[in-house]
């Protein structure tokens, strides 16, 4: 396998970096080493050997393993004990972590929408230092490195850029009955939906339930739904917050957002309200969905012949727009963003440092996230793009789609208390979407909601963090 | 001849009865373990399939002993070890509850021979098991971090041993209340201290109560959930939990493997069940059914 | 502690000093035994016990500081949870969930009881298997029930063979069917311990007076009304009262399976304290809340404990007479 080979090679080199290092002490010797890899093991040697453990899910952590075992034979530094969580309890995990000011683990890794919060909760370690030492950057597709930085600072490596991307079957839009029932209908060509309203139509058309075949595959649950509707909102021209801190979801683009997410009730799974991704990534899978936005990963499962039903039978592309603004507007997100963080309690941080930055190298990664079987780590570096492995992954056409959409990726809430934030407008949605609460009023009582929340947390605290959540969108409403 | 009749009707009704409660009872048990026998084709299909064809081994090989080469569409993986969690369990459940079982007989005795706890006292016993545990688990927690307790054996140790103990003293009071008391007077008077006429002459009395007792309580610390969730983390980890781990570490559903989880987790408990059927009462009746 | 009752034949005759020693050494045995579970209570329960006080009385932001230096804000927390629509749903989930269960595995278990209590043929089988569901462990029931439960899954499926119709009630996912499912689940799950309970009951009644009725000639219905069910009492007092403080606490399966959702439809109040505490880290907010369901429950658990020490009573001084007059009851 190529992998081991070029992280062996790596390893020599480093050995080579650090024993030239050594001969020129007190300029600064970590220069020298000629590329990133080289110089990140240089630093780590200067720290000592350690197996740190950390809190991190194991889909992610085993397509890592053969990476970290070669910084372990170049470093010292490994992986020792992990929680085996998933990536959507490590935020609540974590926070417990944080509140006790547990020195237990190392690092964590998780959803970096909990920067705000785990660094306002005195957690985290900034990672400048430590990038600045090994003369570091995190190489990714367009602003997509800011995600990582709060109030100026770096708090984390991303594994898992985790965008979403449009998935349509091909076989089913580009079927000749199809093609004239949609345009009967419709009076347009079936074609790979702009909006979200051309989105719906074509769901609605193709979707045929006797055969087990719905139109969307989106989720709808309680956890991850609002990652979809911020997807609506933002694309609408909404934004969460004024510069008061006052919720402004209630307005006419949140309004829209909700009619939107909730029209799919008429084309989803009538399970899908319980539905998270180990029920849905089977479905659009073994061919039982129409389309869907869905992380990106999942491209390469459905590319994998051994594993999918649908290999080959798929169209990648940016998620849909809306004109409601006037203009149209693409949004993607990227939630839970895997990233890396190091624990300021820790007694080993700068090893789970340079763990993090050895794994978080463009060249490094490719393998993690080119992992067929192990899906979990997704494709961010602009290394990645250019890559064989990663291509014959994803399909160029998949590859395509996730730089496109990462040229208009957003976050969720990227503020202190996001754990709050997300759970009320999930809950609120969810119960909108089983009907237990009237569409118009999902968005009044989420207002009512997070401004209690910012009120709790502090007003002045959170205007201070608008700025930095605000960094985050993206500048251009249309990939180029 | 109608009195017969009407009994053999009423005999016949209550076989139809019993008979339907059975099929409720075991069908999701016979779900559970059937499940853990087939291929990963059939978890999750329409129609269902009721008989696992082929039968399979190979969800026990991947979640048991990791063995990866025996998963074909769908993958799951976990760094899980359900054996260190198996010891885990077994060593925090043995010693919680052989724990509450000394403790609670020696308090019982007390409570049967001396009143040492009067019946309100005893009464008020029971709190410690009937409050939620959800209420004071974040104090707990916390406290815990601060006396280094979280994340270990000796933490989730005193607390089931603390939650189990009403039970062991009223399970083995009603053992106890049915010894003799001129035994042990003998033995007062032959000058035995009252810890030596508990260990030495009370307790081998009352042994298969112990017994009862023992696998009763363990029954209950063996499958606790929410205790273990937020006190364990790295180091420790008891069945229960693995098992909710398990459950979201996948991409997809993977009943198979967590039913082979569930019925390694299930089965030891049944056999105590099993054993102890004949006392199950006693511990839940709190002296209030009579033999 | 209150001391305990001295046996009369004690106190009448002047104590002689073997008595005394014997009075001193039962003292020293009372508190070496109960020394060492206060001191268990005095440091595990009690600092718990505080700290949640502390916590219910202080506004803990816990991305602000540390929990020592939080705001203290009198009963503003408590006053917030009273407040709290939501809370107010959680106690109505929990209790309707608690009464439903309660009333369910009662239903069940006495009426298997009832069936099973005279020996027959194969009673000892049915008995093994009426037990299994209540050795299961929660956390597997819920998962067990997540691969049944599913819209197209065999529950439905057995059900519309046997019935001839399309039955497809969306178990987990219809907010009005999910609070009764897990209901359900509580049901299949704890019935037998009812039945345990109602079984040995049952059979603890002794035969004379049921007999001497039947000789009288009394119906098989009233005798079951006027002497087998006021026989019964305590023990359907105590099956009523731990299954109904037990499922007020239930929490793996609702939480395994649901987590509250879909909406809130499973919101009961482990689960809403739980994602207060454990989710939005509004630890001070979950413990207000605590403090007000530890109230309510210990207000149950006292009635209860008087219920269930009035029926003891009643049961003792039964049989104390019937130990001492046997012809009498009968």
């Amino acid at each position: 396998m190529t992998k081991f080979n070029v992280s062996r090679r790596t390893f020599m080199e480093g050995g080579v970096g650090f024993t030239v290092a050594n001969l020129l002490p007190g300029t600064t010797p970590l220069a020298f080493a000629a590329t990133m890899e080289e110089r990140t093991i240089a630093a780590a040697k200067t720290v000592g050997a350690a197996d740190v453990s950390g809190m991190i899910w194991s889909p992610y952590l085993v397509p890592m393993q053969p990476v970290i075992a070669d910084f372990k034979k170049a470093t010292g530094i490994g992986v020792g004990a992990v929680q085996d969580i998933s990536i959507f309890d490590t935020p609540q995990r974590a926070m417990a972590e944080a509140l006790s000011r547990s020195p237990q683990f190392d690092f964590i890794h998780i959803d970096s929408n909990m920067i705000p919060s785990l660094a306002s909760a005195g957690y985290l370690e900034p990672l400048d230092e430590y990038m600045k030492k090994a003369d570091f950057k995190i190489d990714a597709v367009g602003d997509y490195a800011k995600f990582m930085t709060y109030k100026g600072q770096t708090y984390g490596i991303p594994t898992d850029g985790n965008v979403h991307i449009q998935y349509v079957r091909k076989d089913l839009i580009e079927d000749p009955d199809n093609k004239k029932r949609y345009a009967d209908k419709h009076g347009k060509e079936l074609k790979f939906p702009e909006t979200w309203e051309d989105e719906f139509r074509i769901q609605q058309t193709l979707m045929d339930p006797a055969k087990d075949l719905y139109g969307s595959g989106s989720l709808r649950n309680r956890a991850n739904g609002p990652t979809w509707w911020y997807m609506m909102f933002y694309s609408a021209g909404g934004f969460t917050f004024d510069d008061d801190m006052n919720a402004t979801l209630n307005t006419p683009a949140g309004q829209y957002a909700v009619d939107i997410y909730l029209q799919e009730k008429k084309v989803a799974h009538p399970e899908s309200a319980g539905w998270g991704t180990p029920q849905m990534i089977p479905r659009i899978a073994q061919g039982h969905v129409v389309t869907a936005q869905y992380w990106d990963g999942t491209a390469r499962l459905n590319e994998n012949p051994a594993k999918s039903k649908t290999t080959g039978k798929w169209l990648y592309g940016l998620v849909p727009g809306s004109d409601f603004s006037g203009k149209r507007i693409h949004r993607s997100i990227s939630s839970p963003l895997a990233a890396l963080l190091v624990n300021k309690y820790s007694p080993r941080k700068a090893q789970a440092a340079y763990l993090a930055l050895w794994l978080g190298s463009g060249k490094n990664s490719i393998p993690i996230v080119s992992d067929p079987v192990n899906t979990f780590n997704d494709a961010w570096a602009k290394e990645h793009m250019t890559s064989e492995l990663v291509q014959k992954a994803y399909s160029p056409a998949g590859i395509k789609a996730i730089e496109a959409n990462f040229q208009v990726v957003s976050p969720p809430t990227y503020l202190t208390g996001y754990l709050e934030f997300q759970d009320t407008l999930g809950k609120n949605l969810s119960e909108a979407y089983v009907g237990q609460l009237p569409a118009k009023d999902v968005l009044k009582k989420t207002d009512e909601e997070w401004n209690a929340i910012v009120r709790r947390i502090g007003r002045t605290k959170l205007k201070e963090e608008l700025a930095s959540y605000k960094a985050l969108m993206p500048k251009r409403n249309v990939p180029a | 001849m109608r009195k017969s009749q009407r009994r053999r009707l009423s005999a016949v009704l209550r076989y139809v009865v019993l008979s339907l409660w059975t099929l409720v009872a075991f069908f999701p048990i016979y779900w559970m373990v059937s499940t853990s026998f087939k291929p990963d084709t059939q978890w999750f299909s329409w129609p269902p399939v009721y008989f696992p064809d082929p039968p399979t081994l190979s969800n026990y090989l991947n979640v048991w002993f990791g063995a990866e080469e025996y998963t074909t569409t769908q993958y799951s993986i976990s760094s899980q070890k359900p054996f260190i969690s198996l010891g885990n369990s077994t060593v925090i459940a043995s010693i919680s509850t052989f724990l509450a079982v000394l403790f609670g007989s020696v308090i019982a005795y007390g409570v049967s021979r001396y009143r040492i706890l009067s019946e309100v006292r005893m009464f008020q016993l029971l709190m410690l098991r009937m409050i939620p545990p959800i209420v004071v688990v974040a104090p707990l927690s916390l406290y815990y971090s601060a006396i280094g307790l979280l994340d270990t054996m000796t933490g989730l140790i005193m607390i089931y041993f603390i939650t189990s103990l009403p039970y062991a003293v009223w399970m083995m009071k009603s053992f106890i209340d049915e010894v003799p008391r001129e035994i042990e007077q003998a033995a007062e008077i032959l000058g035995a201290s009252r810890w030596r006429t508990v260990f030495e002459i009370v307790l081998p009395l009352v042994r298969s109560g112990l017994v009862a007792t023992f696998l009763f309580i363990l029954i209950l610390t063996w499958s606790e959930y929410l205790l273990a969730l937020i006190i364990t983390k790295t180091q420790v980890s008891t069945l229960p939990i693995e098992l909710s781990k398990y459950q979201g570490s996948t991409e997809g559903r993977v009943y198979g493997r967590q039913a082979a989880l569930a019925v390694g987790i299930t089965i030891p408990l049944m056999i105590a069940g099993l054993i102890i059927r004949k006392h199950l009462a006693r511990g839940f009746s709190f002296g209030m059914v009579r033999r | 502690m209150s001391v305990a009752a001295v046996p009369a034949a004690q106190v009448q005759a002047l104590p002689s000093t073997r008595e005394l020693s014997r009075r001193r050494a039962i003292t020293r045995f009372r508190w070496s035994i109960l020394g060492p579970l206060i001191a268990l209570l005095v440091f595990v329960l009690m600092p718990v016990l505080f700290l949640q006080l502390y916590f219910s009385l202080h506004q803990w932001t816990v991305y602000l500081g540390t929990w020592w230096d939080a705001e203290y804000v009198g009963l503003e927390l408590f006053q917030e949870v009273l407040t709290d629509p939501r809370f107010g749903w959680a106690v109505v989930r929990s209790l309707s969930f608690a009464t439903g269960s309660t009333i369910g595995c009662f239903l069940i278990g006495f009426a298997l009881a009832y069936l099973m209590y005279k020996p027959f043929r194969g009673q000892a089988f049915y008995y093994i298997i009426f037990i299994l569901p209540m050795l299961t462990v929660p956390v597997v029931v819920a998962y067990t029930a997540e691969m049944m439960l599913y819209q197209s899954g065999p529950l439905n499926d057995l059900i519309t063979r046997i019935i001839g119709i399309e039955f497809k009630p969306a178990w987990l996912t219809n907010p009005h069917i999910a609070l009764p499912t897990v209901m359900l689940l509580e049901i299949w799950n704890w019935a037998p311990f009812s039945f345990i309970i109602m079984l040995a009951g049952l059979t603890a009644i002794p035969k004379e007076p049921i007999e001497a009725a039947e000789i009288l000639g009394a119906s098989k219905w009233r005798i079951f009304w006027e002497v087998q069910l006021p026989l019964l009492r305590p023990v359907i007092f105590l099956a009523l009262v731990l299954r109904f403080l037990e499922a007020m606490a239930e929490f793996p399966k609702t939480w395994a399976l649901l987590q509250g959702g879909p909406g809130t439809a499973t919101e009961t109040l482990p689960v809403y304290i739980f994602l207060t505490t454990w989710q939005y880290f509004q630890i001070s907010k979950g413990a207000a809340m605590s403090y007000i369901v530890m109230l309510l429950m210990v207000v149950i658990v006292l009635f209860a404990i008087r219920l269930l020490r009035r029926e003891k009573r009643s049961l003792d001084t039964m049989y104390a007479k019937a130990a001492a007059r046997p012809q009498e009851l009968a």
